[in-house]
């Protein structure tokens, strides 16, 4: 899905130009919604937000004429610090999310759709609006497209800046005109989601690959990858490499391969101290635990971890982890909703600690505090926002506890502090 | 609000029957755009409109980053400064537009040009350090990017 | 119907119920601070967290039940983060419980106790909030001991619809806050809040700081405000509490009141006029009997009354809709063949006051119009040249409308001015110093129970029918 960009490769001109709206022509006359859905599960194209929930599988949920409104929802909230493929997506390539939600609307009976794209998003937004206006000009929505039954209409939706509402019942609360309030599970969102329907929350790179997916069969989009991992992911990397960027790298690539070759080295020819491999909500990898690796579900998840939103943070020899937990701990704790006990109150006591330690007044208590405030935020709060919270850190210590040790004993950090490799000693 | 009633009778038409409630984000945002806050008076008035509690109106406004309800400078410096982007110099960027306004975070210079604050992660990690200044990013940042953008906002 | 699993105990439940639902059916005690039989599901405070084989933790208000789920409750999983949930809330509660009205009361204090709560493991600084919040001129909010349950606001969305409360900002600085106009002032049912809340964020500052509740006993009631009457608590100083003081009405006065959930009729909720019942019960009371405004001993007065009554040729009685339904079968019995009898609506609307609602709120402001008129029917009292004696009995009559020529016998619990000008004046009890019932508009009969001794020429008028009934001294 992605290409060299130019002036207006993001144009409906330029995506027609590379194949584009010929997927949406097959799906509709060619095939039934229930054919597309078959489609996309046999495909095994995974969630690329994050929990790399089957597309398919999700899809399946939802009943198609159980007589009442469905709605899908492209999540652009895109908040995960580390990631921003949806945005290179959204600005450079909008139609093939387009067409992809049209497919997606199409085999879902879907009649309004929408794109969730965080406010802060300037430029994504235009492209996307832009695309948008191009697509209902080219009949691509409305009342029956290509001259078939199927109508769809879309409606872009732009937050307000809370990285909470890229939680998709705190995004559907959100879309409702409210605070982004998570909700409880059951009932699941498939079920009852946006104003209690049905209601399909995909994120923007894992919708974008349905059109490839339709317009190429599920069979060519397994040939790619690996058998549980298939197909490309977009990845974001970003850190102490020298070409950070976004790179779509086909499932099973090795990663070292990866950071040495593609993304350049490391800053200041420097060895890699660790890496986050999929926004900061996954458990951080040393230099040594991803060495022989291959970038894949599976092998991330063998190794304690998980590619999450592909946002990669790659952190060179001498920085100090202590420093950037400090900023992870600041981080979660400015997005907790607040609704729920143990994040509400555990985001800011991690917080307070890592201030605490960070300006050298640590206490040797601190580490088990932070481990048993993110033990007891993992699996019992109402979105994974507190999870998450708990794994930054706790990943963080399991690798690095001595750094800790020795910030809270010497009262400074191992290193000088610094974070940017290039300046750091 | 009155004269964007045209406007969000459009933006009402847009959305499924019964979405009014959806309405809010959109109709402050465009308050927001015009005024450059959200007055007290425009709670009661879009409640009103569009048949929502008020206080889901107050709540959004307090739960949002981006809705504010007091003015602010001219020039909105928005320093990112989460991971990647501290990694690449953010803390120091920031340090020196600090130095040079004469302003900390959450302030605004006394003639009312800039105001300075600092965010999360603004999905702009691969172009670090950035900040936003009013709706746009501006990446890649060195001081002297910055010195020149500042020299250029008025 | 699934059969489930709790503990090991095999237990039949419904398909539309949760777990928490069903453990509490069967004397299993979960505990849980946000969920409510009468408001949504919000599973926030993560206290009903309970653990299911095969699945680990999850919350029980929003757990469907399964067919074959084994569930446990107490396994040391389960207590371990009942204890962490505690930990959590406790985190930046200013555990000020010297100082909280709740104490006592306090669902937290109790759980706190029951599942070992511990010392707070923090170092650091509690995060500090509006201890005072003036969240209507009935209520103050304190933020710091909030937990963020959000009974509160659901209350007023889905139960009151005032929509008065709502949640500004987010995380650990998140405060319930009304909406900016107030409206919760305007709310007739905000102090419902107050019970609900399961800490002391939420005191009513009619009762604030007055008594410790362990020095307090309620007394069943009911609400005299309106024809729905809701059944209440009189909360007043237990006797072996009383205080030593120079002053009597310290230990006879009304501390608070509460709802008495009643399933028939008000369900858990009152309305705030419900509250205020002592600016009705504590007026300044008529204590003595008198003839034309001078003291008198009660006999003296009781035998003037026969006597004016025997001499009647057309006595018409006005009898009182706060009479309960035993004091009017009394009336009826003794006095009914003797007078006229006119039912009499003793309390109109204030000015301000909310005349009816599909909640709670009658429009008829007195508890047992239903019993009256059911015994003597709905008429206007009809009055001629031939009226010669009137008894009014209660209050809210014009004494204006009296024919000049009649006259009259009142029964009066309350000081006013035409206690002085009848020509027989009798003070008699209220509610709180007897049993009775009243019978409610749908015709539901609550019982009220004595809170108070009544003054010594005080009378009940069950009792006082039955003597005005026998012939007066010296006339057969």
């Amino acid at each position: 899905m992605t290409f060299p960009v130019t002036a207006t490769s993001h144009s409906l001109a330029g995506y027609r130009a590379r194949g584009g709206y010929v997927a949406l022509e097959k799906a509709l006359k060619q095939m039934k919604p229930q054919d597309v859905t078959k489609e996309v599960t046999a495909s095994g194209l995974q969630g690329r937000g994050g929990a790399a929930f089957a597309v398919g599988r999700k899809w399946q949920v939802v009943v198609y004429d159980d007589g009442q409104p469905h709605y899908l929802i492209a999540n652009a909230d895109e908040g995960e610090p580390g990631t921003f493929k949806d945005r290179w997506i959204l600005e450079n390539n909008p139609h093939m999310l387009v067409e992809s939600m049209l497919i997606a609307s199409y085999a879902l009976n879907v009649r309004n759709c929408f794109v969730y794209i965080r406010g802060e998003f300037d430029l994504p937004y235009r492209r996307l609006a832009g695309a948008v206006e191009e697509a209902y000009a080219a009949g691509y929505f409305g009342e029956r497209i290509l001259g078939t039954d199927f109508s769809c209409d879309i409606v872009v939706y732009r937050g307000a800046g809370a990285y909470v509402a890229g939680e998709a019942s705190g995004l559907i609360a959100s879309l409702e005109g409210k605070k982004s309030y998570p909700r409880n599970r059951p009932p699941r969102l498939t079920v009852r989601g946006l104003y209690q329907r049905p209601t399909v929350v995909n994120n923007v790179e894992s919708l974008s690959n349905i059109a490839w997916i339709i317009a190429h069969g599920a069979a060519a989009y397994k040939e790619v990858g690996t058998p549980k991992s298939p197909g490309t992911r977009l990845f974001s990397v970003s850190g102490h490499v020298n070409r950070p960027g976004v790179y779509e790298v086909e499932l099973g690539y090795p990663w070292m391969k990866f950071l040495d070759e593609d993304c350049g080295g490391i800053q200041g020819g420097r060895e890699i101290k660790c890496v986050v491999p999929g926004g900061v909500s996954s458990k951080v990898l040393t230099g040594a635990d991803i060495k022989d690796l291959a970038l894949s579900h599976e092998a991330l998840w063998d190794a304690g971890s998980t590619l999450g939103s592909g946002g990669m943070i790659v952190i060179a020899e001498g920085t100090c982890m202590v420093t950037l937990s400090q900023i992870l701990m600041r981080f979660y704790h400015h997005e907790s909703c607040g609704q729920c006990t143990p994040c509400r109150h555990g985001t800011g006591w991690m917080h307070r600690i890592m201030d605490r330690i960070v300006a050298g007044q640590g206490r040797p208590e601190d580490i088990e505090r932070l481990y048993y405030i993110a033990k007891f935020n993992d699996g019992t709060t109402i979105c994974g926002l507190g999870d998450a919270a708990g794994y930054a850190i706790s990943g963080i210590l399991d690798k690095f506890r001595d750094e800790f040790e020795y910030y809270i004993e010497h009262k400074r950090s191992r290193y000088d502090g610094n974070l940017e490799c290039l300046r750091s000693s | 609000m009155k004269h964007l009633t045209p406007e969000f009778e459009k933006l009402r038409e847009r959305f499924p029957e019964g979405f009014e409630s959806s309405l809010v984000l959109p109709c402050v945002r465009r308050i927001q755009e015009e005024r450059g806050y959200v007055a007290d008076s425009d709670i009661e008035e879009l409640a009103a409109y569009l048949g929502v509690p008020q206080i889901q109106i107050e709540e959004v406004l307090s739960f949002y980053t981006q809705f504010r309800r007091k003015p602010i400078g001219r020039w909105h410096l928005q320093f990112c400064r989460n991971v990647s982007c501290s990694m690449n110099g953010a803390e120091r960027i920031l340090a020196h537009v600090e130095k040079r306004l004469g302003v900390k975070p959450g302030q605004t210079t006394p003639d009312g040009r800039y105001t300075l604050s600092t965010a999360e992660c603004l999905g702009s990690c691969g172009t670090a350090p950035m900040m936003m200044v009013n709706d746009g990013y501006h990446e890649n940042l060195t001081c002297e990017k910055v010195d020149e953008l500042l020299e250029g906002l008025k | 119907m699934p059969e489930i699993f709790i503990n090991g105990q095999a237990i039949e439940a419904r398909e539309d119920q949760t777990v928490l639902q069903v453990a509490r059916e069967h004397g299993i005690f979960v505990p849980y601070f946000c969920w409510h039989p009468q408001l949504s599901v919000v599973g926030n405070c993560r206290m009903c967290l309970v653990e299911v084989e095969g699945r680990g933790l999850d919350i029980a208000c929003n757990m469907p039940v399964n067919a074959g789920m084994k569930v446990f409750t107490e396994s040391d999983e389960v207590k371990a983060h009942r204890k962490a949930i505690l930990q959590f809330i406790t985190l930046n509660h200013p555990v000020d419980c010297g100082i909280c009205d709740k104490a006592g009361e306090c669902m937290l204090q109790d759980y706190h106790y029951t599942y070992n709560g511990a010392a707070s493991l923090s170092l650091d600084d509690k995060v500090r909030s509006t201890k005072y919040y003036n969240l209507s001129n009935r209520i103050l909010l304190d933020n710091e001991r909030c937990i963020l349950c959000l009974r509160c606001t659901r209350f007023t969305h889905e139960v009151s619809k005032s929509m008065a409360l709502g949640v500004e900002r987010r995380g650990d600085v998140s405060n319930i806050r009304p909406v900016e106009d107030r409206p919760l002032g305007e709310d007739p049912y905000s102090d419902n809040i107050v019970d609900i809340c399961p800490v002391g964020a939420l005191q009513s500052r009619q009762f604030l700081h007055k008594a410790r509740v362990w020095y307090l006993k309620p007394t069943p009631s009911v609400c005299p405000g309106c024809e729905r009457g809701c059944t209440i608590q009189i909360w007043h100083r237990k006797p072996e509490w009383f205080l030593k003081s120079l002053d009597p009405r310290q230990n006879t006065s009304i501390a608070r009141i509460t709802p008495l959930e009643n399933p028939a009729v008000n369900g858990p909720w009152i309305c705030n006029k419900g509250r205020d019942l002592a600016r009705i019960f504590e007026r300044t009371r008529a204590d003595q009997a008198m003839l034309k405004g001078r003291p008198v001993p009660v006999a003296e007065a009781l035998d003037a009354a026969r006597r004016l009554i025997g001499a009647a040729r057309h006595p018409v009685a006005l009898v009182s809709n706060w009479g309960s339904n035993e004091e009017l079968e009394a009336f009826k019995r003794y006095l009914g063949e003797v007078f006229h009898t006119h039912v009499k609506r003793d309390w109109q609307p204030e000015e301000g006051e909310r005349i009816e609602d599909d909640l709670l709120i009658r429009p008829d402001k007195n508890p047992n119009t239903a019993k009256a008129r059911e015994l003597f029917g709905e008429h206007e009292p009809a009055y001629h040249a031939g009226t010669d004696l009137v008894l009014v009995w209660g209050e809210g009559y014009d004494f204006a409308r009296i024919p000049p020529q009649a006259k009259i016998i009142l029964l009066n619990s309350y000081l006013a001015p035409e206690n002085g000008h009848a020509d027989v004046f009798l003070a008699v009890s209220i509610q709180t110093e007897r049993a009775g019932h009243y019978t409610n508009f749908q015709g539901v009969v609550s019982a009220f129970e004595p809170c108070f001794p009544k003054g010594e020429s005080v009378l009940d008028a069950e009792v006082l029918f039955k003597a005005l009934a026998a012939p007066a001294r010296g006339h057969p």
